[in-house]
């Protein structure tokens, strides 16, 4: 039994030390596979957060970095990269009575002490309307555009009351500078001006950090505002307009009309000024209109010499009488017309001409719709549909019977100068070579030709207040008087002066126009275009023409010598 | 249990705690660079703001009227006439007048200029004494960072940041 018993015994010893070995291997291999596990579980997590940071999330330095730098509304400069528009953080100044909260009185101080010491961070602050407000007790803007460094100051004041709210707001550094270009914004809404016509492409996330190059040039823009102000103030004009424009590519390198307005501090007399002159007011713009008629008659070839006169004596038609303003001799040639701006004359070219051609040719000009310009505002001309009569005709021909609208004007004179290719004006910067194709109008020679009658004009006729020394200018004036009360206005005349620069090589047109010029000292009493918009241009080109690249050189000029016989005896 | 595998067995666990110190002190390390990256993205930002504002003041102070103003009352200039302005060396030497008869012969250098005359000294290196090789002075991709500044308002170049980072 013991005998039995005891290798039983072992045998149970060894088969339980068999069974506790197993056990014991077991449970390392058991210990051995959660450890692996443990390791893959991290491997995996590993190898899952390395695969949602490549692929699920976006890099988080890139999006934040450029989501904080992207302007809430695209900036707009001039074609040099100058700023004309950008959005601007700043703080505001608002007063929150109740952010005490205590049912007390909302400042610590008296409204008066509070005041004063605003008005030592801002000196220009109306301390007695303020300290009015502040007792008053109702919330509202105490100011507008706080720098960082006062809003710093306006918390070292203490007050809880007075909040300073992160306001994104459009700044324009060059202030009423190109305000009718550029428009304005209301609450995040353009107005008026480019900031209307782009108002999308400043506002879609996806473009709005990169900005808009406008055709201006900020510097052509300031000279051309400071002369037309200049020019109008010394006349007392009620209003002015003035185009710098690119006669190859149609840019508008500035774009003017008085009085302007704020597009900072946008207001109701502001509004009042919206109003572009430029582009949304027709005018009958007078006898700027005759080289154009001139430049019609040599295309059809109706004009062939230039040597051929024409009767200057007051001209009947249809029960109408066409007169000039003072007697120019019994005949005129039609240099001479363009010298001394015969309406007469150039009503007999318009007979010659045939209303139906001189309407094609006004046509094509773009006179009979509206202008080619982004902006929002642009104004219908006056243009009679249907066949012209004879009369019409002759009228249009000096610039009564249609009504356009200057940058219309500036178009046209563009086409006539720069080898007869009409091309819209645009407000957008031009790549080089990227110019509109445009359409033909008048024939290279035609172009050649009027370029020689336009420096003339400028040398021995009606221009000769725009013959800036060196610079070749060539142009028209033309005063017109206004229509009202059922006929002509004899005493308010709307005076233009269109001019191209250099004549040899014609690169820019220049317009300045006049709204109701009164005679004064500074126009030796006279109303006329030569007297008062003529020596704004004579004024202006000199200052941009170094600027826009045209070198004045007192050695080059048109070739004169073949017309100059012609007009011998007017100087 | 022998001791043998307990030192394993303990070794394991060392083995493991090392290796997740080691990913901790990893990770610990990535957040670091992490956040300091974008504290210097903020000041980035911050100074770009602050350029912005004192760019667009300067703008604002300089304006165009306020030039016109200032030079109205103050300054006074005017346009440079035709006069001022030369074409070529042919109108600088119409300016020029014959010599007179009797005058000095004009005074000339012996050695002048030619192919004889050192050509300009190259920059030297203070330290070896040596010429500098110029592409070493020349900032190199100084170029593609101003062409991105040049795009507008992101006047970080954010690819070249972007770029070195990565490389």
């Amino acid at each position: 039994m013991n005998a039995l018993s005891v290798p039983v015994q072992v045998a149970a010893g060894r088969i339980q030390l068999v069974d506790v070995r197993r056990r014991a291997l077991l449970l390392a291999q058991l210990r051995m596979l959660m450890v692996g596990a443990a390791f893959l579980a991290l491997a995996a997590a590993a190898i899952l957060r390395i695969a949602w940071i490549g692929v699920v999330e976006p890099a988080p330095h890139q999006r934040s970095m450029a989501a904080a730098l992207l302007p809430p509304r695209g900036e707009i400069t001039d074609r040099n990269g100058v700023p004309l528009a950008r959005a601007f953080p700043a703080y505001a100044l608002w007063f929150n009575p109740a952010a005490l909260d205590d049912g007390g009185p909302p400042l610590v101080q008296s409204a008066e002490a509070v005041a004063a010491r605003l008005k030592a961070i801002f000196p220009d602050l109306d301390e007695h309307a303020v300290a009015q407000q502040l007792r008053s007790g109702k919330a509202g803007y105490l100011r507008r555009r706080v720098l960082p460094e006062d809003a710093n100051r306006v918390m070292a004041l203490g007050e809880l009351a007075l909040e300073l709210p992160r306001e994104t707001d459009r700044h324009y550094p060059q202030g009423s500078m190109a305000a009718h270009v550029l428009g304005y914004v209301q609450d995040g809404k353009g107005y008026v001006g480019m900031e209307a016509a782009l108002d999308e492409r400043l506002n879609d996330p996806a473009t709005r950090g990169e900005p808009v190059a406008l055709s201006i040039d900020a510097r052509v823009q300031g000279a051309l505002e400071d002369e037309l102000r200049r020019g109008m103030l010394s006349v007392n004009a009620v209003g002015a307009a003035g185009i710098v424009l690119d006669v190859d590519t149609g840019e508008v390198m500035a774009l003017a009309s008085l009085p302007e307005f704020d597009p900072n501090r946008i207001d109701d007399e502001g509004r009042n000024y919206v109003f572009n002159k430029v582009t949304n007011q027709v005018y009958e713009l007078g006898s700027t209109f005759k080289p154009l008629t001139v430049a019609a008659a040599i295309d059809a070839g109706t004009i062939t010499d230039l040597s051929r006169r024409y009767p200057a004596t007051p001209f009947h038609v249809s029960g109408f009488t066409i007169n000039d303003s003072h007697g120019m001799g019994a005949s005129l040639n039609a240099p001479e017309a363009l010298i001394h701006s015969s309406n007469i004359v150039t009503a007999h070219i318009v007979d010659d001409l045939g209303p139906t051609r001189m309407k094609q040719v006004m046509a094509d000009l773009g006179f009979n719709e509206r202008p080619y310009i982004e902006l929002p505002a642009r104004g219908f001309p006056i243009w009679s549909s249907g066949n012209w009569p004879r009369l019409r005709a002759m009228t249009v021909g000096y610039g009564h019977g249609v009504a356009v609208t200057p940058l219309h004007l500036a178009t046209a004179y563009a086409t006539m100068v720069n080898g007869g290719i009409w091309r819209p004006a645009t407000l957008h910067k031009v790549a080089p070579g990227q110019a509109s194709r445009g359409r033909r109008v008048f024939k290279a020679s035609t172009s050649a030709r009027m370029n020689q009658l336009l420096r003339m004009i400028a040398v021995y006729g009606t221009g000769r207040n725009a013959n800036a020394p060196g610079f070749r200018v060539g142009g028209k004036t033309g005063s017109a008087e206004k229509p009202g009360g059922g006929g002509y206005n004899r005493s308010s005349l709307v005076s233009t002066f269109a001019a191209a620069f250099p004549m040899d090589q014609p690169r820019f047109v220049v317009i300045a126009m006049l709204d109701e010029p009164k005679g004064t000292v500074a126009s030796s009493f006279q109303r006329t275009a030569a007297w008062n918009a003529a020596p704004i241009v004579g004024r202006l080109v000199p200052r941009i023409g170094p600027l826009l690249g045209v070198l004045p050189d007192e050695t080059r000029d048109v070739d004169l010598t073949d017309l100059k016989p012609l007009v011998g005896d007017s100087e | 249990m022998t001791s043998q595998s307990r030192l394993r067995r303990i070794g394991w666990f060392a083995a493991l705690a090392v290796c997740t110190a080691l990913y901790l002190m990893l990770h610990l390390k990535v957040h670091s660079v992490t956040s300091e990256v974008v504290r210097a993205e903020r000041q980035i930002v911050a100074l770009e703001q602050q350029k912005l504002l004192l760019e667009t003041e300067f703008e604002t102070r300089s304006n165009q009227l306020q030039l016109a103003a200032w030079n109205r009352v103050d300054f006074g200039y005017t346009a440079p006439s035709a006069a001022q302005f030369l074409e070529n060396e042919r109108q600088l030497a119409s300016f020029g007048s014959p010599r007179a008869i009797g005058a000095p012969e004009p005074i000339r250098v012996a050695g002048g200029a030619g192919t004889e005359a050192p050509s300009f000294p190259k920059l030297v290196s203070p330290l070896t004494g040596e010429p500098i090789d110029e592409a070493l002075v020349e900032p190199a991709g100084s170029l593609s960072g101003a062409e991105l500044a040049e795009r507008g308002t992101m006047r970080i170049p954010l690819g070249a940041v972007i770029g070195s980072a990565s490389r």
